[in-house]
């Protein structure tokens, strides 16, 4: 087991408006989630002397412009002032889980003792992959001519591999965007709050990339998300209940690239982290209470699910079945609704859910007795992270 | 059937590692990168050999067999230079010779729901300019 287990904790969480488009900038949504978290914490924003984020915008073909697409740390920095910080770092090969790992480091080197992570996300104007130009250059040469364009069919094609080897239908997939959206309903900062999704509302979306129909793709959004990161000292004498961090693990497979449609490529990506985050924290799946699963496609979810270990390869859209995902069932999943309710805000708040979960500060979806609680932020392919946090530490 | 006829594909822009692979497209010849050391093929090009860390590669053609690995069914039209083409079958295939090296690709001169995971294709080339010609796949025959 990690000889630090339990010595870093998830403080404040904070939220902005999230919403399809905004009138402001990205960079006011950012400051917004990051004063939130810092006032959750019962902290001053002197206080905070550590900043993480990862800053990419996934839509392609629109300019990168510091504040209004992405919020480095740069920018926050301008923003903030803050008059005691020590440390910052922004990360590339983990996306924002790589961020929260990267802080923990920090905290237990003792360069920093307040440390705040953000994820902000932009949604351009017009159409989100404006795939630019006449010409196919580095990786894109051998996808992009074939109308290769987004990310959604490169998951599509991965996800035909998986139905088809297994002999299952998307049918099954309604159930997790149904039951997520149920959970959405008790989560008041998500785009689709107040707007329920039936089973037949999923059948009659219209398709995207087969076998992805509308309502296996998260809703691209401006918005943003941030904790507080601290010492377990620090944190147990703050405002809220912390959730204690058992463990992490980060993917540790990567296939060339613009290799596209690999399904080894999704499981080994999950399973290394996931391998980590148990040895790490001595739990293993059966200790799970409830469960975060990035859900960027859906997808993602049946991939997280066999890589992680907690059903076999081939079984995971049966085990999601019969209300096993519910908030009383054996696996709560994505409890705040995933990005499927939320909107696109990468696996930050798949973190914070995690974290609250632990804490027991979910609010009206708190899942009784939930002691250990399992994320898996990102999509395992390219950049997936794991966690688990825990109530109390053991 | 989809017609492909309106559609502007990008155009390739071959670099260091993949040249041989376009010249060899352009005479109508399916060349994949080899190991010369393992004999691993691997697709797309990559400075070394991914499998033993060898920087003795070379194309080496290949029959132009294949198994359609996955696909998907393009229906979104958010990509205006596609549009006209949706529904369309994208297909990821895996060459006989090269286990495991897979080649994007559309599944042209058939339905789209023709695309099934381990249905036999076999190349064929699509030519976009002096410069570049396509590889693309159709039904088995
Ligand atoms: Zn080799």
């Amino acid at each position: 087991m990690w000889e630090n287990r339990c010595k870093i904790v998830v403080s404040g969480v904070g939220y902005s408006k999230v919403s399809r488009m905004a009138d402001i900038p990205l960079a006011a949504h950012a400051l917004e989630a990051v004063k939130g978290a810092v006032a959750d914490s019962g902290l001053e924003m002197s206080d905070i002397d550590g900043l993480a984020t990862y800053p990419e915008l996934p839509a392609t073909g629109h300019a990168e412009i510091d504040g209004i697409s992405v919020v480095s740390v740069n920018c926050m920095m301008a923003m903030l002032k803050l008059p005691n910080l020590t440390w910052h770092i922004q990360v590339g090969t983990t996306n924002i889980g790589g961020a929260v790992q990267q802080a923990t480091n920090a905290l237990l080197a003792g360069v920093c003792k307040y440390a705040v992570v953000w994820r902000a996300m932009h949604n351009p104007r017009g159409t989100y992959q404006n795939l630019p130009g006449a010409q196919a250059a580095g990786a894109t040469q051998f996808t992009a001519p074939y109308g290769f364009g987004g990310p959604g069919q490169g998951m599509a094609v991965a996800y035909t591999r998986w139905l088809e080897k297994n002999n299952q239908t998307r049918d099954k997939m309604a159930t997790l965007a149904v039951t997520q959206r149920k959970h959405t309903q008790h989560n008041p900062h998500a785009y689709f709050h107040g707007t329920p999704l039936t089973r037949e509302d999923y059948f009659a979306s219209r398709m995207v990339a087969h076998p992805f129909c509308l309502f296996d793709c998260d809703i691209p959004v401006q918005g943003a998300v941030a904790i507080v990161l601290t010492t377990a000292d620090r944190g147990r004498d703050l405002k809220p209940k912390p959730a204690y961090l058992a463990g992490y693990g980060q993917r540790l497979h990567f296939e060339t690239a613009g290799r596209i449609g690999s399904l080894s490529s999704y499981m080994e990506g999950g399973s290394s982290s996931a391998k980590l985050t148990w040895e790490r924290s001595g739990f293993t799946p059966k200790d799970v209470d409830v469960a975060q699963i990035y859900d960027g496609f859906s997808a993602s979810v049946i991939y997280g699910l066999e890589s992680y270990g907690f059903c076999k390869e081939g079984e995971a859209l049966d085990f999601i079945q019969d209300g096993r995902i519910e908030l009383d069932g054996d696996l709560p999943l994505n409890t705040f609704g995933g990005s499927l309710g939320t909107g696109r805000i990468h696996g930050l708040w798949h973190i914070i859910e995690g974290a609250l979960q632990a804490s027991g500060r979910a609010g009206s979806r708190q899942v009784k007795d939930a002691n250990v609680s399992f994320v898996g932020a990102s999509a395992p392919i390219v950049t997936g992270t794991t966690f688990i946090f825990v109530s109390e530490p053991y | 059937m989809s017609d492909w006829s309106k559609v502007t594909r990008p155009i390739p822009v071959p670099n260091e590692w993949t040249r041989p692979f376009w010249d060899s497209a352009k005479l109508n010849v399916l060349a994949m990168q080899r190991c010369q050391s393992c004999r691993h093929f691997q697709h797309p090009p990559y400075a070394t050999c991914v499998q033993c860390m060898s920087v003795d590669l070379k194309f080496e053609p290949v029959k132009g067999g294949g198994t359609i690995y996955a696909y998907t069914i393009m229906y979104h039209t958010g990509d205006k230079r596609f549009a006209s083409a949706v529904p369309y079958a994208s297909i990821v295939v895996e060459m006989d010779e090269a286990p495991g090296a897979l080649m994007a690709g559309n599944l042209l001169e058939a339905e789209y729901t023709e695309a099934k995971v381990g249905r036999r294709v076999e190349v064929i080339f699509e030519k976009l300019n002096d410069d570049i010609t396509l590889p693309q796949f159709r039904l088995a025959r």
